[in-house]
């Protein structure tokens, strides 16, 4: 008997030996961004966010983590992605902000089990069944929807101008804006898509002049939206500018003086230069000690959405299924809002509208849309 | 017959090393980045067949390889056709599209070719980028994956297998394509542009031909790889693709299929190398691929090309050249203008068969335009030409070549790349007829020589011989003995004099008058564009006309 109850103490102690070592073993969580090409500024916000999480996680969780670069092609990201489940048998994935390589990266991610964590706004990477797409930045049905709601029932736009780009993120935005605008009975008197590469928006900002328009739509990349909110202002349009989630980005309005930012707004998740509440100001200041740039949304929102995995990982899913099951079934309270699947992968619901006052490239929060697609 | 070429084992060397190599890592990730090695090398293959054996510098490859790619896409995913015709229909659709573009980018030179391909793959990327049928930005998904007998073929070594049976298809195409005869006239075509088509060579069927099947090879990998990736989009046919094609081609080697899969296995992973340069690998994969360039500057077969050399093929036994014989060339009325310069000026002679006629003139008096404007190369102007009762004055060069009008030309343009065999069967209808040509101009002994190590005499010869191979019933010769030491013009002498006695017809133009004036049985003499003489050389020497504009006024003390 004694025999036995010290087999069984010793069993109990191995055990307990184990499950503490694979508690301490490294979980893997690469990042595999944009860092080069037309997304650059916008998969670095990504990569830093998702840096600063893997930096500083919680106790008794301990995570090694490589970055990649996806640059802008499927090609190389379904590469970087092969690379990471091949040779750190991750836990989840930080996922490009691009849809198209997330469209391309899903079913592979899919196949092995893997969650990706991402604020890709590209609608379709949560509509085609995969269950490991978790997304941390609200889709263009939440994003859209308050921007045309703004410009509507705020400022009274009646004659909306849109400029769009010729990407999948300006196509999705596109779509959405003249959708929702339709539900509140508006018709946009001009839509003109913009190529990436254009250096001259005059003649478009000249044709919703001409077509009589009262207000201007932006669903442009950062580049594009800080020359068309410039030349806007050079040309004395006139005209209130509600612009895509690019314009809340410190990166863009520092492509503008303050005088040409007066009257602008745009949509967004968050913004964290302007949050007062001070987790996120703790967030902000800690971001800029350690990257020397401020934070936007894209980056609050993979701070946030690689946060939430480890959380799960502390919370003891110590496998790629099962942090996958723990994003699935749980409801995290992030720094920007609230996070909780809606079944499909979509963590994120709320959005918000910042204006800029013309002395400042900090903006306000004006208006707070909450739960816009009806999850709570 | 074909000399054994020992870089083939070399490369054969190689790629076992590779797989060797992939075998050892093994895992998914290495066997992605061999399947996209394989992916681009048949791309880059096709490519070599337009860049290397035509040089034209043709944009347009990376379009092809994304349409391709889009045609498998909307194949399988909208027409519910499965991967492997899939697979047909990706090759089908660019090769088409490539023979279409060809029909007008054929017709151009240089760097018009560039800017015109390059116009076409702005048009695709704009096409997928905007249409909705094609997916617009986002693309086409939900590419099924290759399936072949019920195999499914997703990933790993099915998919690396899949790809570089690809590759060896795509090999032994470009092989096929570019050998023998075949290959020494797309040499030509490409080094010799004045001169291929005198030679009978036309360069729109060739162009056209090799633009479709490049086109095809680029489709095939660009399917190859809609089926790897499940998704399609417009990044597939940016420009970042072509400049991988055209990186692996210059690495490669010009021309060369094998060095284009060497210089993929070694360009394509490289990016991978430097990943951990996170955004600052652009400058390093750049820095190496200037290394590469600078360092390799014929590419990777050029190098390996010095260390073992290229066997020349080994000629057939020599046979015979049948020469249509007894047909006259006839030259009515020829006028050409160069601005307000009166190059020709109603030129009128006849040159019969199993004679030679000198045509002599002071520099600019029009010999070499007549002689352009009777092979063709010069299609302006007026006039009629005929060849026996064959009015030949609106066809083109190659056409008149076919019809037997053969030209030898001042500057010959010699390919250096061939051997002096192949310069001439590029012009032969056999290989024997080739021999036959260069054993009457004393170059037989030399047949398996580079053509490059020629000297200017047998240069001169090496000429003469290729427009003999094409079996003429006319020959031009323009200068054939300048340069040529006094034994040497007592050869060509005995050997145009053979030439008219089997009845050909030879019209020589010539500054040497102690060569010609013995030679040629009549002289016509042109001066300002006009015929000032014509008659046998004695007549001719003596009209004070010639004497007073080319020959010079004897000074009387």
């Amino acid at each position: 008997m004694s025999r036995l109850f010290h087999t069984l103490v010793a069993a109990l102690v191995v055990m307990v030996t184990a499950m503490a070592a694979r508690a301490a073993e490294p979980v893997s969580i690469p990042v595999l961004v944009p860092i080069t090409g037309f997304l650059a500024l916008e998969g670095t916000a990504q990569r830093n966010g998702a840096v600063l999480a893997l930096d500083t996680p919680p106790a008794g969780v301990s995570v090694t983590y490589e970055v990649s670069d996806t640059a802008t092609s499927p090609e190389v990201a379904v590469t970087a992605l092969r690379r990471a489940l091949d040779r750190f048998d991750p836990v989840a994935i930080a996922a490009p902000i691009f849809g198209t390589q997330m469209l391309a990266m899903a079913p592979i991610a899919n196949r092995a089990g893997v969650p990706l964590i991402t604020v890709s706004g590209t609608a379709k990477i949560t509509e085609l069944g995969h269950d490991v797409v978790f997304r941390f930045f609200p889709t263009d049905a939440v994003v859209k929807v308050a921007q045309a709601r703004y410009a509507v029932r705020e400022l009274g736009v009646k004659r909306p101008a849109i400029l769009y780009q010729t990407t999948a993120y300006g196509q999705s935005g596109h779509g959405h804006l003249v959708r929702t605008l339709a539900e509140l009975g508006i018709a946009p008197v001009l839509e003109e898509a913009i190529d990436p590469g254009i250096k001259d928006l005059l003649p478009a900002l000249e044709r919703a002049r001409a077509a009589g328009a009262d207000g201007l739509l932006l669903q442009l990349h950062s580049g594009p939206t800080a020359l068309a909110v410039r030349q806007a202002h050079g040309l004395g349009l006139g005209l209130p500018i509600v612009a895509g989630s690019a314009m809340h980005q410190p990166s863009t309005a520092a492509l503008l003086d303050p005088a040409a930012l007066k009257g602008v707004c745009a949509e967004t998740a968050s913004a964290p230069i302007a949050d007062a509440r001070p987790a996120v100001k703790a967030f902000a200041v800690a971001f800029e000690a350690r990257f020397g740039t401020k934070p936007d949304a894209f980056a609050l929102g993979q701070y946030d959405g690689v946060r939430m995995v480890l959380a799960a990982v502390a919370g003891g899913a110590r496998t790629a299924g099962a942090v996958r099951d723990w994003l699935a079934a749980n409801r995290y309270e992030g720094l920007a809002m609230s996070y909780v699947s809606d079944g499909t992968g979509n963590m994120a619901h709320d959005a918000i509208i910042v204006c800029y006052d013309g002395n400042s490239r900090v903006p306000r929060i004006v208006k707070r849309y909450d739960a816009v697609d009806g999850i709570r | 017959m074909r000399a054994i070429d020992r870089r083939g084992w070399v490369y054969a060397l190689m790629a076992l090393l590779g797989f060797a190599a992939l075998a050892a890592a093994g895992d998914g990730y290495a066997l992605r980045i061999a399947t996209l090695v394989g992916i681009y090398a048949i791309a880059a293959i096709g490519f070599q067949l337009v860049f290397g054996h035509l040089g034209l510098l043709a944009l347009s490859q990376g379009a092809f390889f994304g349409i391709g790619a889009y045609a498998l896409a909307l194949a399988t995913v909208e027409l519910g056709v499965t991967p492997l015709p899939g697979l047909l229909i990706a090759v089908l659709v660019p090769a088409l599209l490539g023979a279409l573009v060809a029909l007008p980018v054929a017709r151009l030179e240089s760097h018009y070719v560039a800017l015109a391909t390059l116009g076409l793959a702005q048009l695709a990327l704009l096409l997928a980028t905007n249409l909705e049928v094609l997916g617009g930005a986002n693309g086409v998904y939900g590419v099924p994956p290759l399936t072949v007998l019920g195999v499914n073929l997703a990933e790993g070594w099915p998919m690396l297998v899949a790809v570089w049976l690809g590759v060896a298809l795509a090999l032994a195409l470009g092989g096929w394509a570019t050998a023998g005869r075949r290959g020494a006239r797309l040499t030509t075509l490409r080094d010799a542009p004045l001169a291929a088509p005198a030679l009978g060579l036309d360069p729109m069927g060739y162009r056209v031909g090799m633009f479709a099947l490049a086109a095809g090879t680029a489709g095939l990998g660009g399917g190859l790889q809609a089926l790897d990736l499940g998704v399609v989009s417009p990044a597939v046919l940016r420009f970042d693709v072509m400049v991988t094609l055209l990186a692996i081609a210059v690495v490669g080697g010009r021309g060369s299929g094998l060095g284009a899969v060497a210089a993929a296995a070694l360009l394509v992973p490289l990016p991978e190398l430097f990943r951990g340069f996170e955004s600052g690998y652009l400058i390093v994969y750049g820095g190496a691929m200037l290394a590469a360039i600078v360092l390799l500057p014929r590419g990777l077969d050029g190098a390996l090309a010095r260390m073992v050399p290229r066997p020349a093929p080994i000629p057939p036994r020599q046979g015979t050249v049948p020469p249509r014989l007894g047909v006259a060339l006839r030259v009515e009325g020829l006028s050409r203008r160069f601005g307000g310069v009166v190059a020709l000026d109603g030129v009128s002679f006849t040159v019969p068969s199993g004679r030679i006629v000198g045509l002599i003139g002071a520099n600019g008096s029009g010999k070499t335009t007549a002689l352009n404007r009777i092979s063709g190369l010069d299609r302006v102007g007026g006039g009629e030409m005929w060849l026996g009762k064959t009015r030949i004055d609106t066809l083109s060069p190659a056409r008149r070549a076919r019809l037997g009008l053969a030209r030898g030309f001042q500057h010959p343009e010699i390919p250096a790349d061939l051997s002096v065999f192949e310069v001439v069967v590029a012009a032969a209808p056999s290989g024997e007829a080739a021999m036959a040509a260069l054993d009457r101009t004393g170059l037989i002994d030399r047949a398996r020589e580079p053509a490059a190590s020629l000297g200017p005499a047998a240069r001169r010869g090496l000429d003469l011989a290729r427009a003999l191979a094409t079996g003429p019933s006319v020959l031009l010769l323009d200068e054939p003995a300048a340069g040529l030491t006094a034994e040497e013009r007592d050869r060509l002498s005995s050997l145009l004099r053979r030439l008219a006695r089997e009845g050909r017809a030879l019209l020589v133009v010539e500054h040497s008058m102690d060569f010609l004036l013995p030679l040629a049985d009549r002289i016509i003499c042109l001066d300002a564009g006009r015929v000032i003489a014509e008659g046998t050389a004695d007549t001719v020497a003596a009209d004070p006309a010639v004497r007073t504009a080319y020959l010079g006024r004897e000074v009387v003390s």
